[in-house]
């Protein structure tokens, strides 16, 4: 159950937040979402496939950690073996909020519920002892302006993937090391025959909003599948 | 081939006794050690403050970090605060801590705080382990591994259960071998060394080198070899104390550093560990009387412990010499801890000498009685300078006082201050210490640390221009106070976590 607040200093001025890596710290998840304006670093660590919201048919982004709920192949212990994590991820107990009134500025919420939240005196603060955000508060705001940007500017690349038909349904089959299949369903990848067919206005109309390269990000991503898979036999190996 | 040094005998458990035990199994493995101990004679137990140098101490000795803080009820120091000591006004205080700026750097942004106008104190803008000692912060956090740090520290321990810890490892992991019994005298070789001592019962017990850790008795260094006693009470006046234990409340806030506080005729120490604080009031008995002392020490505990209650406090009374001896190291006997010398606890100097005397003893260890007396005559030398400088260091937190009772105005008159430590006063007018005054290896106050009691003190930074990065460097450093603030745990919080987590490890599921 998540109990959002608004974060201020008044209520939580003693607060502090478990920043490092942890199962226990909700961090044993399979995937976050990925904005296509993070695809660059997130590409060179992760595979990016997209999911098809079951209700409003929307696209979204995703990085993947893992092959199935709650395992992310890249947390060993406290941990997480990889340089970049997205931004949807990383700003976790906090959330961006958006008052009620039309163009109030959005504000920064902490989720009270979430395992990060310390109760022991350990952790990092998010106020000093005058109620001013710490310097690590600070850089988790501008994350969360980030990403907030990152979710907006990310409609258009989506709206042209679904105009020019660039999405296709993937599955992924596996063989493990141990001779266990591993498979990934209920994902879409980029289409790359219709890619391919495209004419030399589609491609200029794509490069001119930038988001070709991101499209190529994208596939050049599908080659992490590869290191995933390596993580997941010697995780086996290692019992 | 001349004997060959096989078997060092220690005499005294106390911390000198069992330390030695520990760093001396640690490091010279193969030799073979015994310590004697007489059962019933009490260890003097006021040592209780360490340097950063006890964390590579406990390292090599091979003792968990962990295990060391819950078994001594030890917590964090992370330097000294020194109140009262510059006018005794309301705001005079001072940090001198153990966290030390880039040799370098140091001459450029002191010059740049004064340029700057002096804002905030010294050590607040010259280190970020200012700003986490004035929020009561530990020094790293328990994910760390262990003796490692965000900020340089060492500790506040119970000197008796530091004993017993080291006592138990020495005997149990190390190979020590512990005899109780007293020394009632010694035999001694051909050549004047000691070469027995003998037990009460009757028995002898042989060795190739004998450490003296009999404390201020010296039984065997004075007593036996001779060495002669360096009187420093001309230079540093205090020579009784009242100490005392005071519970504290749980979950009250323990102090990030040692706290050292003027009184008329002295100053107070005040050391806080998790479950109590050890207070003392040091003074000059030809200045104030026993009850005097009792007084002020009872208003401060008033003042400053919630929840004490000075009137059920019986302290006790230490009396002590300030000096050391004239030689250390005398034949194959040589003096560690309180035998060697002693004077005011002030910058918790007594623990750090015993650390510094085993280094030197076991990074030039003679492997034969021929190498003996050269490695004496060195060893002599070293410490002889070392005390040199500890007396001058201490002197240094009185001389620059503005306090207007007899007894300061007493400890600066210019006969009572070293002749070398007037040079450095007259030299630090025009140009800030440095490494010239203190060219020695493992100096024991390097210039940083003089810088920071100067300019505590009041002394101005001697002009020097400065260069435009220092004041990005200054702000650089306020980034890092706010960071560390930020991220490290209370050290109450740390300590009362690790005692809960090592309590569970012990109790059966």
């Amino acid at each position: 159950m998540s109990q959002h607040q608004i974060l201020n200093p008044a209520d939580h001025g003693q607060l502090r937040i478990h920043t490092e890596a942890g199962a226990e710290y909700g961090d044993n998840v399979m995937a976050s979402l990925a904005m296509p304006a993070e695809f660059r670093e997130v590409q060179a660590h992760y595979p990016i496939v997209f999911r098809r919201d079951a209700e409003t048919g929307k696209l979204a982004a995703l990085a993947l950690f893992g092959f199935e709920a709650g395992e992310n192949l890249y947390l060993e212990g406290s941990t997480w073996d990889a340089r970049y994590r997205p931004m949807a991820h990383a700003v976790q107990p906090f959330l961006i909020g958006r008052p009620p009134e039309e163009g109030a500025a959005p504000q920064v919420h902490v989720d009270m519920a979430n395992p990060r939240i310390s109760a022991s005196g350990e952790g990092v603060r998010v106020f000093d002892d005058t109620g001013a955000p710490t310097p690590w508060l600070e850089s988790v705001a501008t994350m969360l302006g980030d990403l907030d940007y990152g979710w907006h500017e990310g409609d258009d690349f989506f709206a042209a993937l679904e105009a020019y038909q660039l999405v296709e349904p993937f599955t992924l089959e596996v063989t493990l090391d141990n001779g266990a299949v591993q498979s990934l369903v209920g994902f879409q990848t980029i289409h790359e025959e219709r890619l391919a067919g495209l004419d030399g206005e589609a491609l200029q109309a794509l490069m001119a909003h930038g988001h070709l390269a991101r499209i190529y990000m994208v596939l050049a991503s599908l080659a992490q599948f590869g290191n995933l898979v390596a993580r997941k036999n010697r995780r086996i190996a290692l019992g | 081939m001349s004997t060959p040094v096989e078997h060092i005998v220690i005499v005294g458990g106390g911390t000198a006794g069992w330390l030695s035990a520990c760093v001396l199994g640690a490091r010279l493995r193969g030799k073979r050690i015994t310590l004697v101990e007489a059962p019933d004679i009490p260890t003097i137990g006021v040592g209780e403050g360490t340097w950063p140098t006890m964390r590579e101490t406990l390292a090599t000795i091979g003792i968990p970090e962990a295990e060391f803080l819950v078994a001594c009820n030890a917590a964090f120091k992370q330097g000294s605060r020194f109140d009262g000591w510059r006018d005794g006004w309301a705001d005079d205080s001072y940090l001198h801590p153990f966290t030390a700026p880039p040799a370098a750097d140091m001459r450029d942004l002191a010059a740049a705080w004064q340029t700057c106008g002096q804002q905030g104190s010294f050590a607040a803008a010259i280190t970020p382990q200012h700003a986490v000692c004035a929020a009561n912060l530990a020094p790293r956090q328990r994910a760390m591994p262990d003796y490692a740090g965000a900020l340089n520290y060492g500790y506040h321990l119970d000197a008796g259960k530091f004993a017993a810890l080291l006592m138990r490892h020495a005997t149990q992991r190390l190979g020590v071998t512990r005899i109780a019994a007293q020394v009632t005298g010694v035999s001694r070789a051909a050549n004047g060394d000691i070469a027995a001592l003998l037990l009460q019962g009757g028995a002898t017990l042989e060795g190739d080198l004998f450490l003296d850790c009999s404390g201020q008795a010296a039984i065997l260094i004075a007593g036996e070899c001779g060495a002669e006693w360096v009187d420093r009470s001309d230079v540093s006046f205090n020579d009784r104390a009242l100490a005392v234990q005071v519970p504290v409340e749980p979950g009250s806030p323990i102090a990030a550093q040692t706290i050292g506080t003027a009184h008329e005729a002295g100053w107070i120490w005040d050391i806080g560990l998790p479950t109590r604080r050890g207070i003392g009031c040091v003074y000059a008995s030809r200045f104030i009387s026993d009850d005097r002392a009792a007084e002020i020490l009872r208003a401060y505990i008033a003042a400053k412990v919630p929840g004490s209650d000075p009137a059920s406090l019986t302290p006790r009374k230490l009396a002590f010499r300030t000096g050391h001896r004239d030689r250390f190291w005398i034949g194959n006997c040589l003096a560690v801890g309180l035998s060697a010398g002693f004077i005011e606890p002030l910058e918790a100097s007594a623990i750090v000498l015993i650390e510094l005397s085993l280094k030197a003893l076991a990074d030039n260890f003679p492997q034969s009685r021929a190498s003996m007396d050269i490695h004496a005559s060195r060893f002599n030398e070293l410490f002889r300078y070392r005390w040199d400088r500890v007396v001058e260091f201490l002197k240094l937190h009185y001389v620059p006082s503005q306090r207007t009772e007899p007894y300061w105005q007493a400890q600066r008159a210019p006969e009572t201050i070293p002749p070398r430590l007037a040079e450095c006063l007259a030299l630090w007018r025009e140009q800030a210490p440095s490494a010239w005054d203190f060219p020695r290896i493992d100096e024991m106050f390097p210039a940083a640390s003089q810088q920071y009691v100067l300019h505590g003190m009041g002394v101005p930074v001697p002009l020097a221009s400065t260069t435009p990065a220092a004041p990005a460097r200054l702000a650089e450093i306020a980034a890092k106070a706010r960071a560390l603030a930020a991220a490290l745990p209370t050290t109450r919080d740390y300590l009362d976590l690790l005692a809960a987590g090592s309590a569970a490890a012990r109790i059966p599921a």
